[in-house]
């Protein structure tokens, strides 16, 4: 048996990128450039290599799990709530994979960001990022999930919002910050929840482990939720929480913000958003498993959503012509497949994709901005095309990256993305009357086709065929998306699909070429894993107890998990299995697809485009999901203040009741006093009136 | 028991006022020194209050009684518990800022706007010491002159007006309070030797009739001073014609003596009428939270935003303070009453910090550009960095940003009201949104964007005087939100009390 | 209670701040019609002097502990003569203090005045100390006919006879009515002394009894300038000049007090009830009328007028209130109602000078830049009537809401409470003028002595002080009515 984890390691862990980020962040405008990256870089890269130390622990030195208080953060009313970390395998590989992404972004960094301004600040950001994505996944308790769930919030309004001139920029993390808060509300209530019941169930706790302890009896409650016949409390607490993951996670509808994200540095911001941010909604679901596993309705609710994410994020990517946009809506998609692992109880699949995931997908995003560098800081696919020539090192592990997303044998992508799907069957073959699953079945199968389609037309548009760009180069760049924006808005509005811009950067012709080693290198980095990390991993991972004890499943879920087990075997047999299953197929028609509309026969998409004008439509306004919120939601929110404040405040209150009243009695003073006529008479008159009335009044008074 | 410390802090500024008025406006190079010192020693003296201070036991502590008026069995009677001591310790600090923001830039009549602040702080420190009602309330009273003055002499355009509201609108809701409190002397007279002091008070059987004439007269008083919906009209007015001290001062502490008074004397001296017409109370609180966070919306006028979302921000005080009667009704256990107590405390020193920082930094921007229309601005980061960070800092703290000290009073208030009523802890909810809305808007058309005219291309970043103010009060709120816990320690015997005291009904069975 | 039985003149010496002033009057009628002509400063200090030694011989030979009666009973003094008679020398000796300027300014400084004003002490005392219906009378008279004269004092003001001949006029039918009332009651009860009228038997008196109480009450109300029976108090204190009034509103205060006290509160006490259901509705009338009228004043002399109005509202409430803490809160209010109107009023004379009548309130703007001490003192002053602490005015306020409650007029409470506040409107007006509004081209400062201004001070700061330590002066009244 093996020591225990060291307390302090932990805590360095996470200290060390705030560290830095404190340093580079308040002396950010003193320090030179070299200073910032180096004392970011090393944070991380220290917390990155602990955490590869731990993960080791953890793995195959079988470390007891790690659950210990770091200090007391209040105390009243007997509930104690305190910082501290639960370190466990599912921890363990989160950290893993959180520091170790984070540290290719602050590499990659210095050359992304070479000739820009705020080159500290950045770094700041991104290891501050890093420091809050820790504090979310190590935390033992709700209160401190709930810190990093907003601390990310927060950077990422930060990163967003770091080219601050940019109207677009500016309106964008305004949205993001905004959108996620929606999610958290669900997520503070959710959290409101377990105080409640916990309380009701062994002293109320924020504590993961009394909230574990509690869930069968938390089950068996039901809410009674004021105007409803009451519902179950663990289907309450966990679609609350899972309210606050769709806003993190980006699931439909809270997913508007991800998009827009891209406004940041791209594709930096971007890689934090989308390969790491947004995990922390699927991390958090898997971590609460707990709960889950007693709610069938929360999961179900799980599942629908997550299947729509899949499927319809994904046709988005098909329309979509930016490089790095069609790359996010690929990432909103696979979010989707992680989010129906996880409504089908396969929490370990889920955070398997997560992990392989999270390796294509950042290099995915670093090929899309070597692209974008190699092309002066052009978005627009149409205007690429044969680039493969002339950046090699950048196509082929693009290449790499595609294939791994759409999931070909051998390639990490294909064993996380076949898990979800296979096991999504099983729920399907256990409740074959669920609606919900079989949705969710067609939705991941269908999205397997659509997935290999965009990626591929992707890589043709981008990387073969003619090269466009040769008569592109010349055309000016349209800057229209930052101009549309009424600067009084809360929410952006107007159409944001449009190229992004960077205008810090020089827009310097010439031809295209591969960018440094500072951006090739991380791209060769991911690459391999890419390949590799599904094959080795599957197996003990998720079949092997790899995740130890930190996952949950009830007794029937966890039925499925034996068959899934038994099914898969090892990674050899699961891949030639997988031949006998229609998913391979699927890929391989999608890919073919994408061959012949924008390799073959280019005039094809067109065509088509006219022949389905109303869906291209419906399309290219993403659901018109923007158009609610900017054209509805939010000119409703600012006239219910217009309202409020007009006739509330100072109509009826101030207008009638505080000035009405003081008006009244001016008018009243003012009547009065002309009775002060100054003739003597009528003084002498109302003094006998006055006598007279008396006189009158008491007279009576004592007569009856 | 003779004269203490309570007694020092109370009467050390209002002399230091005197000796600033007496130097007037020839000497108020050596006069500005003079208040500086003043408001450090006040606040370096508040320190053992803190220090000195027994958590463990609810009783009034640093007692000071000595004969005031024996005519009418009133008594000079100082003392602090777990409610008050941290209140008069964020007075001292306040008081600080205002001052030093105030150094060069008041060019009119200086030295009466710095006898003003200090003499207000002594009143004010009174106000949360006095421990004898008659004497409470002669602080409470008192202390509407200073503000009076601050604001028709110092305060914008429309400075009558506001300010004439302001005073008619506070003392018309004391004047019931006094006839309130002049009533339970009565009683107390009646049930023995009379006696002003508010334990007393709290001691008295009152009937049901009473308590209710009693809870409404209190209502008025400190509905007003909180302020809630609908008599919170004064504020927008006040703050925004109000000079930056002011509006700090009126946001930082003057607001927080309605809450203090719900705490002190609604709920332990009225508990059956609290019960009674808790729902009203909760009503008003979470209208303010939604209602005026909309309001805040649409505000065009920097300091009219700032102080709506102050409403918005009390609404979660009395929210938390009212819920203990529904808690036990909804769960029969007491289990979240005091955390509601505790979040309305924490709440009430966060806004105190927070809000005083923004004013300070509307403040900042108004002294250079003289004005506060959230339109003659944008961009302003490009010219002022620092201030930037600062600002956007306290922005997220007032949207309740966890680790700033803006997010434990509401978290601990929604986490205590799910035990009452889910749609409570729904509804305060919202500010999580509303809040972020209305704060980060601000800060995206003020702050963010490019530079939007030739005044913010002018803007000078911040000297080193307004930089320490702010990083004083950034020090402090995150501190805060990092780790409440000694706050919290020091309250909870006192609130665990007066959860028992409200929880207690006075009338016989 | 000892009447003296034998006439000796020791028996006399509780009499003696009337037998001095007497005397001190004819000294200065002779001082000044022989030296007057030559030194003009001289009656004005020699009534100084007089004041003086007169409070001095009222503590030091009158100064009584209880009770005593004299001159056939018709004539009372106990502490509570002591302390009026004390406090109507300060009084009248604050009040020529500040108007010495302005009446030299205006060629009023004669020595004609000063007796005057000495004579309506005189009255002041004789009410004070009246223990029968007659005494009263003749106390009520003397001071009124000296206060006629003093408002027409200033012959070429058109504005000052008129508003004399209004005060004359409507006085004497007030004091016919007195005359009546007594005369009724003295008919049906047989007899005219205090202690003797308070055998009245309690409960509901007869037809006639009430019949007399109305004429009587109306009387009082009169003096008091109560509604209805206010119509003069306006015109007279703006008419009159500003010295003049300054007079006006303060010492006779004191005598309507006495007035009330002795003939209602001793004589009639034991009809309380009756008399009180009388004064309810004026005390009502003339804090509603009288706080209210006084926003739309756009003359400060003439708003002043109505807040005192208002004022008298709230003493009356005292007498309604009844019982000895009702009375003790009424004299409290009295004393405390007379300080600070000695002082604003004082600041209204020092702030006017030659050719300039400060009476509108437009010209004290800016005051504080032109003069500060008169500003800050106004101000002090401003707050304190408006009853806000830490001022007398305030304590002023509480004792007679103390004194409701005890005796459960909860309505009266509450529209003396709403009252209050409206009255805060108009005092923060002046503020708000002083303070507040740019001086425009108002004269510099004003021509009044340091001395002057000194004690004026002292008497803001009288008001400062007793509000932080009102326990002695509440103690005093309780102690006197006791």
């Amino acid at each position: 048996m093996s020591q225990p984890l060291n307390s302090n390691l932990l805590l360095a862990i996470a200290l060390l990128p705030l560290g830095a980020a404190a340093i580079a962040g308040l002396f950010c405008r003193v320090i030179p450039r070299w200073l910032a990256h180096w004392v970011t870089i090393l944070g991380v890269a220290a917390s990155c290599g602990f955490s590869c130390f731990v993960a080791y622990q953890v793995f195959f030195e079988q470390a007891p799990v790690f659950n210990g208080t770091v200090y007391q953060w209040l105390v009243t009313d007997g509930v104690g709530m305190q910082v501290g970390f639960l370190v466990d395998q599912l921890t363990a590989l989160m950290m893993v994979v959180v520091t170790f992404v984070s540290l290719c972004v602050h590499v990659y960094t210095i050359g992304y960001m070479a000739d820009d301004d705020g080159y500290n600040r950045f770094f700041s950001y991104i290891s501050l990022f890093t420091f809050s994505m820790l504090m979310l996944v190590m935390s033992n308790n709700f209160m401190q999930l709930f810190f990093g769930w907003e601390a990310v919030g927060v950077v990422s309004y930060l990163l967003i919002g770091f080219w601050y001139k940019r109207p677009s920029a500016i309106f964008a993390n305004l949205k993001a910050f905004l959108v996620n808060r929606v999610g958290d509300f669900g997520f503070v209530l959710g959290i409101a929840g377990i105080v409640y019941y916990t309380a009701q169930f062994g002293g109320a706790s924020l504590n993961y482990v009394d909230a574990f302890a509690a869930a069968p009896q938390i089950a068996a409650q039901t809410f009674g939720l004021q105007g409803t016949d009451g519902v179950n409390a663990m289907t309450f607490i966990c679609i609350c929480l899972f309210i606050g993951a769709m806003g993190k996670s980006a699931q439909v509808p809270l997913h508007v913000w991800l998009p827009d994200s891209m406004e940041g540095p791209t594709p930096i911001s971007a890689l934090i958003h989308a390969a790491t941010m947004v995990t922390a909604g699927i991390f958090m679901v898997a971590r609460m498993s707990p709960l889950f596993e007693f709610s069938p309705y929360a999961l179900n609710f799980v599942l629908f959503i997550g299947a729509t994410t899949a499927l319809f994020m994904g046709f988005l990517g098909i329309i979509n012509n930016d490089i790095k946009r069609v790359v996010a809506y690929s990432t909103l998609s696979q979010l989707g497949y992680m989010t129906v692992a996880l409504g089908a109880s396969a929490y370990n699949i889920a955070i398997f994709h997560l992990m392989t995931h999270a390796f294509f997908k950042a290099l995915l995003f670093l090929a899309a901005g070597s692209v974008i560098i190699g092309m002066h800081h052009e978005q627009d696919m149409r205007k690429m095309g044969g680039l493969a020539k002339v950046m090699p090192i950048t196509a082929i592990t693009c290449w790499i990256g595609s294939l791994a997303l759409i999931g070909t044998p051998f390639f990490a992508g294909f064993y996380s993305k076949d898990l979800i799907i296979d096991a999504v069957k099983e729920q399907h073959h256990l409740h074959p009357d669920n609606g919900i699953v079989t949705y969710a079945y067609w939705c991941v199968m269908i999205g397997v086709f659509v997935t290999a389609f965009y990626s591929f037309r992707l890589l043709f548009m981008t990387f073969h065929g003619k090269p466009r760009w040769k008569e592109a180069a010349a055309a000016p760049h349209e800057h229209a998306a930052h101009d549309v924006h009424d600067q009084t808005h809360p929410l952006p509005h107007g159409e944001h699909d449009t190229v992004g811009h960077e205008e810090e950067h020089d827009h310097h012709g010439g031809p295209p070429h591969e960018p440094g080693w500072v951006v090739k290198g991380p791209l060769v980095a991911l690459a391999i894993p890419s390949v590799l990390i599904g094959a080795i991993t599957a197996q003990w991972l998720l079949f092997g107890g790899g995740f130890g004890t930190s996952i949950f499943f009830n007794a029937e879920n966890h039925e499925v998990m034996q068959e899934l087990a038994h099914e898969f075997g090892n990674w050899l047999s699961f891949t030639a299995a997988a031949f006998a299953h229609p998913v391979v197929y699927l890929v391989a028609a999608g890919v073919f697809a994408a061959w012949a509309l924008y390799c073959k026969w280019t005039h094809l998409p067109d065509l088509i485009a006219a022949r389905l004008k109303p869906l291209v439509y419906v399309l290219e306004n993403k659901y018109f999901f923007d158009a609610i919120n900017e054209k509805a939601l939010a000119p409703l929110a600012r006239g219910f203040g217009k309202v409020f404040w007009k006739v509330g405040d100072q109509g009826i209150i101030d207008g009638i009741a505080v000035d009405g009243s003081a008006k009244t009695i001016g008018l009243f003073a003012g009547i009065v006093r002309r009775v002060q006529s100054g003739f003597l008479y009528s003084y002498a008159f109302w003094m006998v009136i006055g006598l007279a009335v008396m006189l009158g009044w008491f007279l009576t008074r004592t007569l009856n | 028991m003779g004269f203490g410390l309570l007694s020092l802090l109370t009467w050390l500024p209002v002399a230091g006022g005197v000796v600033v008025l007496l130097l007037g406006d020839r000497g108020i190079k050596a006069g500005r020194w003079v208040a500086l010192a003043t408001a450090v020693v006040a606040f370096g003296a508040s320190i053992p209050l803190w220090t000195g201070f027994n958590p463990d036991t609810f009783d009034y502590q640093f007692v000071e009684r000595v004969p005031w008026i024996p005519a009418l069995h009133s008594t000079y009677f100082f003392g602090v518990d777990g409610i008050s001591m941290p209140l008069i310790l964020l007075t001292t600090l306040i008081t600080i800022p205002v001052i030093v923001a105030a150094w060069t830039v008041i060019e009119q009549r200086p030295a009466q706007y710095f006898a003003a602040f200090l003499i207000m702080e002594g009143l004010m420190v009174g106000v949360f010491s006095a421990a004898d009602a008659l004497l409470f309330y002669f602080f409470w009273e008192a202390m509407l002159i200073p503000m009076f003055l601050i604001i028709g002499v110092w305060g914008g355009p429309r400075r009558v007006y506001a300010t004439l509201k302001f005073f008619l609108y506070t003392f018309l809701g004391s004047v019931f309070m006094l006839v309130a409190l002049i009533y339970m002397y009565m009683q107390t007279t009646s049930a023995g030797q009379g006696d002003y002091s508010i334990a007393a008070f709290q001691a008295l059987p009152l009937g049901a009739v009473e308590q209710k004439w009693i809870f409404f007269a209190f209502l008025l008083a400190f509905a007003v001073k909180v302020p809630m919906v609908p008599v919170h009209t004064w504020l927008p007015d006040a703050h925004v014609e109000a000079p930056t001290g002011g509006s700090v001062v009126l946001a930082a502490i003057m607001l927080k003596m309605g809450g203090y008074g719900f705490l002190r004397f609604s709920l332990p001296i009225t508990p059956d009428a609290s019960r009674e017409f808790d729902w009203l109370i909760i009503l008003l609180s979470l209208i303010a939270v939604v209602y005026i966070g909309f309001v805040a919306l649409v505000q065009t006028d920097m300091k009219k935003l700032i102080a709506y979302s102050s409403i918005a921000h009390m609404g979660f005080v009395t929210l938390g303070a009212f819920l203990t009667y529904d808690i036990v009704a909804a769960t029969g256990k007491l289990q979240g009453a005091t955390m509601g107590l505790s979040g309305a405390m924490v709440q009430m020193i966060s806004h105190g910090l927070i809000s005083g920082a923004l004013f300070l930094c509307v403040g900042v921007m108004y002294d250079r550009v003289h004005s506060r229309e959230i339109s003659a601005y944008g961009g302003v980061v490009n010219t002022m960095p620092k201030f930037a960070a600062f600002m956007v800092l306290f922005a997220l703290a007032n949207s309740g940003l966890p680790g700033t000290s803006g997010f434990v009073g509401e978290f601990l208030v929604i986490l205590a009201s799910f035990n009452a009523n889910f749609w409570y802890a729904f509804l305060a909810g919202t500010t999580l949104i509303l809040g972020a809305a209305y704060t980060l808007w601000l800060v995206k058309r003020v702050i963010f964007g490019a530079v939007a005219n030739h005044h913010v291309a002018e803007l000078t970043d911040l000297n080193a005087r307004e930089f320490i103010i702010l990083a004083l009060l950034a020090v402090g709120v995150l501190l805060l939100g990092v780790w409440p816990a000694p706050l919290t320690h020091v309250m909870e015997s006192t609130l665990q009390h007066l959860v028992q005291q409200i929880s207690a009904s006075k009338l016989p069975l | 209670m000892n009447t003296a039985t034998a006439f000796t003149w020791a028996s006399l010496q509780p009499a003696l701040p009337e037998i001095y002033l007497t005397a001190a009057i004819c000294v200065l009628l002779l001082a000044d019609v022989f030296f007057g002509q030559r030194r003009r400063g001289l009656a004005p200090t020699l009534t100084l002097l007089i004041l003086v030694g007169g409070a001095f011989v009222t503590g030091e030979y009158a100064n009584v502990s209880e009770r005593i009666l004299l001159f056939g009973d018709s004539y009372v003094t106990d502490p509570l003569a002591v302390l009026l008679k004390l406090f109507g020398f300060l009084t009248i000796a604050l009040a020529l203090l500040y108007s010495r300027g302005y009446l030299e300014r205006r060629g009023m400084m004669r020595g004609e005045y000063y007796v005057l004003a000495l004579t309506a002490l005189l009255g002041i005392f004789v009410m004070v100390s009246a223990n029968s219906l007659l005494t009263v009378y003749i106390g009520v008279e003397l001071m009124s006919l000296s206060l006629y004269a003093m408002v027409a004092f200033d012959r070429e003001s058109g504005i000052a006879a008129e508003s004399a001949m209004k005060y004359f006029v409507l006085g004497a039918i007030a004091s016919g009515m007195l005359l009546y009332g007594m005369s009724l009651i003295y008919g049906l009860t047989g007899t005219l002394r205090f202690d003797e009228l308070a055998a009245i038997p309690p409960g509901v008196p007869s037809l006639g009894v009430i019949l007399g109480l109305v004429f009587i009450v109306v009387a009082i109300a009169f003096k008091f300038g109560a509604v209805p029976f206010h119509m003069w108090v306006p015109d007279v204190y703006t008419g009159a000049p500003t010295g003049v009034t300054l007079f006006l509103s303060t010492v006779p205060k004191i005598a309507s007090f006495a007035f009330a006290f002795r003939l209602l509160a001793q004589g009639m006490g034991s009809i309380a009830t009756t008399w009180q259901d009388m004064l309810t509705p004026l005390a009502v009338l003339s804090m509603v009328f009288g706080n209210i009228i006084a926003i739309a004043q756009s003359s400060l002399k003439r708003m002043l007028a109505y807040s005192a109005i208002g004022n008298v509202g709230f003493i009356l409430l005292g007498f309604v209130a009844g019982g000895e803490k009702g009375y003790e809160a009424a004299l409290y209010y009295t004393i405390a109602y007379v300080i600070m109107t000695l002082g604003s009023f004082g600041v209204l004379t020092l702030a006017s000078r030659a050719g300039f009548e400060a009476e509108d309130l437009d010209q004290f703007k800016g005051l504080h830049k032109r003069d500060p001490l008169l500003a800050l003192v106004m101000m002090i002053l401003m707050f304190s009537t408006a009853g806000v602490p830490p001022f007398i005015g305030f304590w002023a306020k509480f004792n007679i809401f103390q004194a409701l409650w005890l005796t459960d007029h909860y309505w009266l409470i509450v529209i003396a409470a709403a009252m209050s506040v409206v009255g805060v409107f108009y005092y923060l007006r002046v503020v708000k003028l002083m303070y507040f509004d740019p001086p425009g081209d108002l004269p510099e400062g004003s021509a009044s002595g340091v001395a002057v201004r000194a004690v004026l001070a002292l008497n803001a700061a009288a008001v400062l002080v007793l509000g932080l330590v009102p326990n002695a002066l509440i103690q005093l009244c309780a102690g006197v009515i006791g």
